[in-house]
């Protein structure tokens, strides 16, 4: 199995009667609640959380794309990957992702990314997700009826981009470019490899199925309510003939380790509370601009999406509650290990993405169950699967041929601070 | 209440197939609806069916219309409404548009002026002014919507849409009707918002000066979804447009104060200031 910390960087200093006050954590929630100053704290903090994964061994640290909230203060998620890509020389960088219908024109993720693909020599992960409906349409205005699409046609010409090695004319229906020429382009050929994260839909299955691309199921939910939706994934792939390697699916779960099952709910519940209550305390006239969905999936879903964005998300839910339903696997590294050995093959995922920061979650907290984790679990979970090759996980350069950041310095020190000569 | 007939046209290959609703004996017009479709022939309609032939088309997702995929843009959809014209064979018609149909029926003045016989407005969104933000109906709950419709909240049709409101509850006990009425409300959004998300204006204002057939505007006193300087701005660009505002009704005013909307209408018809 592989394994990589995802962090969410939410803002911890929501005031405390925020959830009266406020509809939403999202799209409107007034800027005068951030600090910036604090905000300066919080993402050299955050990704000190990160750097620490990647001294402990995770195969990869992650970063995502949200706009306008109080959830995740990544507007710019390849900004953060370009600070992780320079303090970080062992992890692969899980970029999941850019939501392509956002950028005009989306040669800039095919640019940026490739920007990330070179200077970490060549470790990373580029996942492109369509973007939630308060992302995508309420902040960034993008059209629900033709936002798919379009999303679609941006991918192609990404694809394009990184994989064409002479100019040539894209003439699209959303993107009209007469030259389009990357530079620079990445190291791993024939492109980085891509996840697409998904809430379960078939025509993204497809896709997955169409490209040879990681399905990566995001939801709070836990493993438990996962499993359908997963089976789903693998009979669609098994009906289109497509094999089974679990490294074609990644799952996120979030996980909180002590040294005892009662230790962590005393020393995790608060934070747990501010996530589930406060980071996802949802406006559900905001969940799906009219469009958004696709007939079927509106049928399916018409209860989520009119008004129950709560029910199924962990609000309101007790210490105990979130742990028995597996939206937390939470406890002493005993529990965490035989909970998530049981995750892995119930979902036969082999790439597990760990939230171990949550909601309001400190560092000396945070990092004590990254610690945890890499030393009493990862180890014997790392069997899992071994025999299926992945094929999800980046190309990066040898060794050898890595340059690492700083070195360049020492090398020209002597000569830059040489005495001027008269 | 009267009943309407209803009948599928289909305007040809690679064009939507759409249904109208028709009543009355007259002269002909053509109502153009709003983002709410015509759920029931009622507000101004079975009043205007009295004097006129009533020609009712719903847009792609709205009642049995299909083909929403055939129109990406505002300039294919002003171009539809053309196309339904012509399937009606309707010339220079008396169009009435509300809201949404408003703002299409004001798009097809200026594209075509001389192909509309006379025009009237009933608060029709297509402009914009930073000091009176048009209220966002597709960035809120449905039951927070209904507010910004009515002028008095305890009038009987507001009373009636807060009850139907209480389908998009968290309940789960939905019959299969329900189910189906809920659909085609989304349904129709999904139309509205192709053409006016985020911001419902594309460039009409500076289009109103070419609009030639006689216009009447419309609006309520007590509109709270578009305010009423919208009004003033419409009669403003629109040559020798009149406008009328109606006491006492919201942004639905057909709902509100149907009989001196739909007298303010047939007014205007008979050529009357």
């Amino acid at each position: 199995m592989k394994f990589s910390f995802f962090h969410l960087m939410p803002y911890r200093w929501l005031p405390a009667d925020f959830r009266e006050r406020y509809h939403g954590v999202w799209v409107d929630l007034p800027n005068h609640l951030y600090d910036p100053v604090r905000g300066h704290q919080l993402y050299n903090e955050y990704l000190d959380m990160l750097e620490y994964a990647d001294q402990l061994g995770f195969d990869a640290i992650g970063v995502n794309e949200h706009h306008q909230n109080a959830y995740g203060m990544m507007p710019s998620p390849n900004i953060m990957a370009a600070a992780l890509a320079r303090r970080c020389p062992n992890a692969n960088i899980l970029v999941l992702g850019n939501s392509l219908a956002l950028y005009n024109p989306p040669v800039r993720v095919a640019e940026e990314f490739a920007m990330l693909d070179v200077i970490s020599g060549g470790r990373l992960i580029a996942g492109f997700p369509v973007g939630t409906s308060m992302d995508i349409n309420y902040c960034y205005g993008q059209n629900p009826a033709t936002v798919r699409e379009k999303y679609r046609e941006a991918h192609d010409l990404v694809i394009k981009a990184w994989t064409t090695r002479e100019p040539f004319a894209w003439n699209g229906k959303y993107t009209k470019l007469r030259y389009v020429n990357l530079w620079p382009r990445p190291i791993q050929q024939p492109h980085p490899p891509v996840w697409i994260p998904g809430l379960g839909s078939i025509e993204t299955w497809d896709f997955c199925a169409d490209f040879g691309y990681n399905y990566s199921y995001l939801s709070f939910s836990g493993y438990k309510r996962a499993q359908k939706m997963m089976e789903g994934y693998w009979e669609r792939l098994a009906a289109r003939g497509v094999d089974q390697n679990p490294y074609r699916g990644a799952f996120f779960q979030q996980v909180c380790i002590s040294d005892t099952d009662s230790a962590c709910e005393r020393e995790w519940w608060p934070h747990c509370n501010y996530f589930f209550n406060n980071c996802l305390h949802l406006y559900p006239g905001m969940a799906g601009a009219p469009g958004y969905m696709s007939e079927a999936s509106m049928r399916a879903g018409i209860v989520a999406q009119v008004g129950n964005t709560r029910q199924n998300m962990g609000q309101d839910k007790s210490w105990k509650e979130l742990c028995e339903g597996r939206y937390l696997v939470a406890g002493s590294p005993a529990t965490v290990r035989q909970q998530l050995e049981e995750l892995a093959r119930s979902l036969k995922i082999g790439h597990l993405a760990l939230g171990f920061h949550i909601g309001s979650s400190p560092i000396d907290l945070t990092n004590r169950s990254t610690y945890l984790f890499a030393t009493q679990v990862m180890p014997h979970l790392r069997s899992i699967f071994a025999d299926a090759e992945d094929r999800w996980s980046p190309r990066p350069l040898p060794a050898k041929e890595r340059t690492l950041p700083g070195s360049q310095n020492e090398g020209a020190r002597r000569q830059a601070e040489r005495p001027v000569a008269s | 209440m009267s009943t309407p007939l209803s009948r599928l046209i289909e305007l040809g290959k690679g064009r939507p197939t759409i249904e109208v609703l028709e009543a009355g004996q007259g002269p002909a017009l053509l109502f153009l609806h709003g983002a709410g479709g015509v759920p029931a022939w009622e507000g101004v309609l079975p009043l205007l069916e009295r004097h006129y032939r009533v020609h009712a088309p719903l847009l792609p997702g709205f009642g049995k219309s299909t083909g929403l995929e055939y129109l990406e843009d505002q300039l294919d959809l002003t171009l539809h409404g053309f196309d339904v014209m012509e399937a009606l064979g309707l010339e220079r018609p008396y169009v009435l548009g509300e809201s949404m149909g408003g703002w299409m029926a004001a798009e097809m003045a200026a594209l075509r002026p001389k192909e509309i016989g006379r025009l009237a407005l009933a608060a029709p969104v297509g402009l914009w002014r930073d000091e009176a933000p048009v209220a966002d109906m597709f960035g809120m709950m449905p039951h927070e919507l209904v507010p910004y419709l009515f002028h008095d909240q305890s009038c009987p049709p507001a009373q009636m849409m807060h009850a139907m409101t209480n389908l998009f509850s968290e309940k789960d006990d939905r019959t299969q009707d329900q189910v189906e009425i809920l659909l085609s409300l989304m349904r129709g959004f999904r139309t509205a918002a192709k053409f006016l998300f985020p911001i419902p204006e594309h460039g009409l204002e500076r289009r109103l000066p070419r609009i030639v057939a006689p216009t009447l505007v419309v609006w309520g006193t007590g509109d709270r979804f578009l305010a009423p300087l919208y009004a003033r701005i419409f009669a403003e660009k629109i040559p020798r447009a009149r406008l009328e505002m109606i006491a006492n009704a919201g942004h639905l005013i057909g709902l509100e104060q149907p009989e001196p909307y739909a007298r303010a209408v047939m007014r205007w018809g008979e050529g009357g200031a």
